[in-house]
Formats: C-alpha cells, sequence, structure tokens
C-alpha cells in the first residue's frame, strides 16, 4: 500500500510535533506548515490526501484557507479535518457548507486522530 | 345728598329705559298689527273684486257671498264690506257689530284700480282703514267693492305683560346693586364732602371763635389724609391684584419653559405618543439620535418616517387595536439612519391621576453604544482567555499521551519540559489576568515606598538566570556604583520587571543575550532591558502596549507566543508610578524596554527600605 500523505497545519509548533510525531510512527508521510499561506506553498509541491488544520492562525487562517484549497483542487477530493474547540461554536458554519470536510474537537488526542484516519482510510480501501 | 342723586339718577335712568323699551316695543307691534290688517284688507278686495255681481249677494242686497264674508270675520276689526256704482249708490252691504259705511265718496283712482285711505269713523269711533278697487263684472254698469277695517288700537298682549314684567324686575334688581358698589366706592368722598359742608357752615356761622375752627381744619386734612389713604389702598389693592395675575401667567409661562428646556437637554431622547400612536412631542436629542430630521417626525404617520423595524414593532405595541399599554417594554436596535451606534428604546405608558388619566406613551431613547462595546469587549475577552487557556492545555494533553505512549527516553524528557512550560505559561497568565482585573477594577492601589533598586535588580537577574540558560542565553547586568532611590511599590514593579525580562528571554535567539541595566539621568532613574532578539517592527512598537496585542510575524511563529499581557500590565503599573515605559527596537537586532521614573529627594529622616 503507498504510503498516505497528511498535511499538517496549526501556529502551535508544540501541537506540530507531537502530531507528526504520532503519525509518522503510524507510517504516514507528514508535512507541517505554519499558517495558511505556507500550506498552500507546500500543496503545490505535493496534494495532500487528508489535511488537518487550526482555525485560528496569525497570518492565514483556516477560515480562509479550508475554502481556497477545495476551490483550488476541485478534483481532488481530499479529506478536511478542522481542529477547533467547543468555544467557538459559531465559527463551525462555514465549514459545514465544505464538503468532505469534519471536526476534530480540541482538546486534541493524538490517538483518536489516528484512529480517525485509519477509519478513513479503511472506508476508502 | 351727592348719593341720594346717584340713586334717584340711577331709578329715573332705569325708568326711561323700560319706557323707551315699552314704547318701542308697542310701536312695533302696531306697525304689525297696521301690516296683517293691510294684507287682510287688500285680499279680501282683490277676492272680492273677481266675483260677479250675482253671487256677492242676492236681489236684497244680503245673504250670498257677502253672507259668508260676514260670518267669517267675526273679529273686532272687520267694520263694513260695500258694493256700490259709479254714483254712489249703494248695492250691496255688510257690516259687523257696530259699524256703518261712511257717507266719504270714492276718490277718483278707484276706477282704475285698487287703493287704500283712512277715514274717520262714522260714529266717533276708531279710525277706519278702507281698502277699494272696482268689480270684474261690469254687467250692470261700473261698480267698486269697499272694505272697511278698525284701526288697531293699542293692546297690550297677555304674553307682553310677562316680559315686560320680567324686564322691569331685573332693572330693578340691578339699580340697587350698581347703588351699592357705587357707594362703597364713593364712601369716602362722600364722608369728605359732607365734613367739607359742615366746616363751611362753621365758618359762615359769625361769632365764633378762631381757634376751634384751626382744629377742625387739622382733622379736616386728617381725614382727608386718611380717606386719601383708603382710596391709594384701593388702587393699590387693584394693581396688586392684576399685577399678581400677571405675575402667575409669568411664573406659569417660565415653569413651563423651564420643564421643556430640561426636557431638550436631557442626554436621552424623549418621545411622546398619543394614544393613536402618533408622536406629540420629541425632544431635540431624538434627531441626532435617530438620524432623521424633527419635522419628519412630528405630526407624521409612523410609516412615513420610522425605518428601523424594531422600533416600529415597539410602536406598534402601544397604538390601534392589539394594544398592550398597561406595561413598559425595552428594545435595543442599531439606527438604520446612524452608522455604528446602537440604541436602546423604552416605552411606558403616560398615565396620571392615580391611572385613571392615560395621555398616551413616552418613548426613552438611549445611546448604549459604549455599553453594547463594552459587552461586545467582554465577549471577546472571555473568548480570548478561554482560547489562550485552552491552548496550553491542549498541547499538555498530547504530550501527556505521548509520554505515555512512548518509551524513548529523550522523548520523555522533551515530554516533561514542554508540560512544565506550558504549566508555567498558563500560570503567568492567570497571575497577570488576576492583576490585570485588580488594576482595573482600581482595587490595586500601589504602596509606594521609598526604595534603593540595586537589591531588587539584583534578585530579578538572578532569577532569570536558570531560565536564560536553558535557552542558551548570557545575562548581563550593569548597575552604577550609586543609584539613587526611587519611591515604588516594590511588589508591583516586581511584576513589570519580570514580564520585560520574560519577553527578553523568549523572544532571543540562542547564543543571544539580555542586559539588566540602570543608571542616573537628570532627575530620573532609568532601568532598560536589553535584548539581542527578533525585535519589533516599526508599525507594531505602538501598539505592544495595548491589551492582548501580539505581534504576528514570519519569525514570531516559530516561538512561543504570548497571551497579550505582560506588557500591558508592565505599562499600566510603570504609568501607576507615574513613570514611562519607552520601547526602542530593530527587527532583527533586538529591543530594548526603558522605564524611567522621578528621582524622589528625600525628606529628613526618612527611611530608605
Amino acid at each position: 500500500m503507498k504510503p498516505r500523505h497528511i498535511l499538517l497545519v496549526d501556529d502551535e509548533p508544540h501541537v506540530l510535533r507531537v502530531l507528526r510525531l504520532s503519525l509518522e510512527r503510524e507510517g504516514y508521510l507528514v508535512v507541517t506548515a505554519s499558517d495558511g499561506n505556507a500550506a498552500l506553498a507546500c500543496m503545490t509541491q505535493q496534494l495532500p490526501d487528508v489535511l488537518i488544520s487550526d482555525i485560528q492562525m496569525d497570518g492565514m487562517d483556516g477560515r480562509t484557507l479550508c475554502p481556497l484549497a477545495r476551490a483550488t483542487y476541485p478534483d481532488h477530493p481530499f479529506l478536511i479535518l478542522v481542529m477547533t474547540s467547543m468555544t467557538a461554536l459559531d465559527e463551525r458554519t462555514w465549514a459545514r457548507e465544505l464538503a468532505n470536510t469534519e471536526f476534530l474537537e480540541k482538546p486534541l488526542s493524538p490517538r483518536q486522530l489516528v484512529a480517525r484516519l485509519s477509519r478513513h482510510f479503511a472506508a476508502l480501501a | 345728598m351727592k348719593l341720594n342723586r346717584i340713586g334717584i339718577i340711577l331709578i329715573a335712568c332705569a325708568l326711561a329705559a323700560i319706557t323707551l323699551v315699552v314704547a318701542l316695543l308697542v310701536v312695533r307691534q302696531q306697525a304689525s298689527q297696521a301690516a296683517q290688517v293691510r294684507n287682510k284688507g287688500v285680499g279680501l278686495v282683490k277676492a272680492l273684486s273677481t266675483v260677479p255681481m250675482s253671487l256677492l249677494a242676492d236681489s236684497s242686497g244680503r245673504g250670498g257671498v257677502l253672507a259668508a264674508v260676514l260670518a267669517s270675520n267675526a273679529d273686532s276689526d272687520f267694520a263694513y264690506v260695500t258694493i256700490g256704482d259709479a254714483n254712489g249708490r249703494t248695492l250691496a252691504e255688510i257690516a259687523g257689530s257696530g259699524s256703518i259705511t261712511p257717507a266719504t265718496p270714492l276718490p277718483a283712482d278707484a276706477r282704475t284700480g285698487f287703493g287704500e285711505r283712512t277715514l274717520p269713523a262714522a260714529n266717533g269711533g276708531a279710525p277706519l282703514r278702507e281698502f277699494y278697487g272696482p268689480l270684474a263684472d261690469a254687467s250692470g254698469g261700473p261698480a267698486f267693492v269697499r272694505v272697511g277695517f278698525h284701526q288697531p288700537g293699542f293692546t297690550v298682549l297677555a304674553q307682553d305683560v310677562s316680559f315686560l314684567a320680567l324686564l322691569a324686575l331685573m332693572m330693578f334688581l340691578v339699580v340697587p346693586v350698581m347703588y351699592v358698589v357705587i357707594k362703597r366706592e364713593m364712601a369716602p368722598l362722600a364722608a369728605l364732602s359732607q365734613q367739607l359742608r359742615g366746616q363751611l357752615r362753621q365758618l359762615a356761622a359769625p361769632g365764633r371763635p378762631d381757634q376751634p375752627g384751626a382744629d377742625d381744619m387739622r382733622e379736616l386734612i386728617a381725614n382727608m389724609q386718611h380717606y386719601l389713604d383708603q382710596a391709594g389702598a384701593r388702587i393699590v389693592q387693584l394693581e396688586e391684584g392684576s399685577l399678581n395675575t400677571t405675575a402667575d401667567n409669568r411664573l406659569l409661562q417660565y415653569g413651563s419653559k423651564k420643564l421643556n428646556a430640561a426636557l431638550q437637554s436631557l442626554p436621552d431622547g424623549l418621545l411622546m405618543l398619543d394614544p393613536a400612536g402618533d408622536v406629540t412631542f420629541a425632544s431635540g436629542k431624538v434627531e441626532p439620535l435617530l438620524g432623521i430630521p424633527m419635522d419628519q417626525i412630528l405630526g407624521q404617520p409612523l410609516d412615513a418616517w420610522c425605518c428601523d423595524p424594531a422600533l416600529r414593532t415597539l410602536f406598534g405595541r402601544y397604538s390601534g387595536d392589539l394594544r398592550d399599554n398597561a406595561r413598559s417594554h425595552k428594545v435595543d436596535f442599531a439606527p438604520q439612519n446612524v452608522e455604528g451606534r446602537q440604541l436602546s428604546a423604552t416605552a411606558q405608558p403616560l398615565s396620571g391621576g392615580h391611572g385613571t388619566m392615560s395621555f398616551g406613551t413616552l418613548v426613552v431613547l438611549r445611546d448604549v453604544t459604549r455599553e453594547y462595546l463594552a459587552r461586545q469587549a467582554g465577549n471577546d475577552f472571555v473568548a480570548h482567555v478561554s482560547h489562550e487557556l485552552k491552548s496550553p492545555l491542549n498541547v499538555i494533553g498530547m504530550y501527556a499521551e505521548m509520554l505515555a505512549d512512548s518509551d524513548d527516553e529523550s522523548m520523555r524528557v522533551e515530554s516533561l519540559n514542554v508540560i512544565q512550560d506550558e504549566i508555567e505559561r498558563m500560570n503567568a497568565l492567570v497571575g497577570n489576568l488576576l492583576n490585570v482585573s485588580k488594576l482595573e477594577t482600581g482595587s490595586m492601589s500601589p504602596e509606594r515606598n521609598r526604595v534603593r533598586l540595586d537589591d531588587m535588580l539584583r534578585d530579578a537577574y538572578e532569577q532569570a538566570l536558570p531560565r536564560a540558560e536553558g535557552k542558551q542565553l548570557r545575562v548581563l547586568l550593569d548597575l552604577p556604583r550609586e543609584l539613587e532611590a526611587v519611591a515604588i511599590d516594590k511588589d508591583l514593579f516586581r511584576i513589570a520587571l519580570n514580564n520585560l525580562l520574560t519577553n527578553a528571554i523568549k523572544y532571543n535567539r540562542p547564543g543571544g543575550s539580555v542586559t539588566l541595566a540602570a543608571r542616573n539621568e537628570d532627575n530620573e532613574i532609568v532601568i532598560s532591558v536589553r535584548d539581542t532578539g527578533i525585535g519589533i517592527a516599526p508599525e507594531a512598537q505602538d501598539r505592544i502596549f495595548e491589551k492582548f496585542y501580539r505581534v504576528s510575524e514570519a519569525g514570531a511563529a516559530t516561538q512561543r507566543g504570548g497571551h497579550g499581557l505582560g506588557l500591558y500590565l508592565a505599562a499600566q503599573i510603570v504609568e501607576l508610578h507615574h513613570g514611562r515605559l519607552v520601547v526602542e527596537s530593530e527587527p532583527g537586532v533586538g529591543s530594548t524596554f526603558s522605564v524611567h521614573l522621578k528621582i524622589v529627594s528625600a525628606p529628613a529622616g526618612a527611611a530608605v527600605l
């Protein structure tokens, strides 16, 4: 089975580091970016199978990045996972309108993320 | 006596007036009776002139139409009807009781047309009024009809009697009232005139000694003075009455104007609605609050000017069939015609007389933009703080999971370090939040004492050393030999200094340095914290002391972000000490934060802590 590509976007270096370590241990190929612009730059090199993004970021935030990524690559149906907290309930409406987009509740558990991705790829196969 | 004369004159006037009224009434009555007689006479002559001779009377000169005329004119006015020929011969005749046709011949104009005249009564009674004219039926030669009526005399009718009696009664009632009023006003003058007259009599009497005369004169003058005073007092009383009325009016006007001015100068806008829901009063503040000209609001239908749906709904509750005007209602809305403003409208029924009278509705418009923004800022604050608290919790949770799952020793050390860092970060945030809240509510009042800064700066330096070494940074302390004393709150100032040092370490680069220095400068002491870090862009330098402001740039993103309270708190504390916090920075080279504090000259015998 060919390795799956994951693009991680967050302005919190600790989050990027922990998630990268957790996902790489499971055999995923992980690329990280600290904001939306960096993420779009990464996508020109390699289109990911899953885009995992925070919402609140300095620079381009997740709210701008996710619809833009979807619109830029309409033929590439990658899964988008948005990391959000319960305090930002009103932030969710825009993401509901995007196809193939789901939420990850904060505080985020790396174990649960790994399980979520396994289910996703098992369903694809 | 003069007063009596006035009374007599009044009675005479009343009598004259009554006479005049009665005379006018009589003339009017006679005129109307004469007109009645004339109508009857002319009508009868014209009617009879058309009747054929043969029908007027039978051959004996009696009966026929004339008999019927006599029967229907049985009243006292009717005298006679005579039919005569051109020679003055009587062809037929009827006459009322006691009347005979006078023998006076007809005038010449009777041949050509109708006429009338007054004749002396034949038997010495009242004069007669005669109407005459030619008969249409000339079969037996030209003939004439003459109708006589008694001239009406003066008769007083029953209804006139009661009217006249009433009139007379009223006039006689008015006379004594007028008499009393005039007598009251003239009393002092009458008394004076009586006394004068008495005095004159005394002077005229011969052989009287002169001495009492002088006394009398004195008494007279005193009396005159007294009467004049009385008259003057009366005039003053009348004037006062008039003045009081004027003053009352002015007072009322003044009160009304004052009330209006008070309503107009209220910071809130006031609208009064009548029970139909139309605006009857609007204070001046309404115009700028709603952004609608006053003349559009007053006396115009609601639909024409009110473009705010919330306000319309509110007004609708107090008018029409569905009105619910027993309670007050409140609504917040953003006016359509004014940009960026938030208004609150409170409507309540206006009633008086313990609820028995309703004057409509009072609507108070208040500008709540500040409260609205404050509330919004409060919400933003809660969102911001919860995000700030959640981020470290998120990181702690993930590293704790990794710590549990990983066997790698270096990984475990890293996890523990990060968890430790994040806990410190949260601790600092909570501490700073509490301090900011205390500062902003004013519950933190600085206890300023004269302090030598040397020890305090050394303490801060030593606390910073271990944190700096973890990041491979050098910390330098640069103090002069002698440092002037300043008046500060030690505990507060330590927080400010600690925040500056934390930033200098946090935003530095490996191998860099942090310098804590102090120097005497004119009448100030300058404490500076210099780093060799990433620096701050010029456009951000103005804003770094704002609450929750964080520098966002590519370089900073690789560092652990702050929470936007450290510099704000430091600046607030320095300001509380009447000092200045200044920043100089060059991106990529480093930043220097300087605290300028006034040197306090020591009062004699003051202790330095």
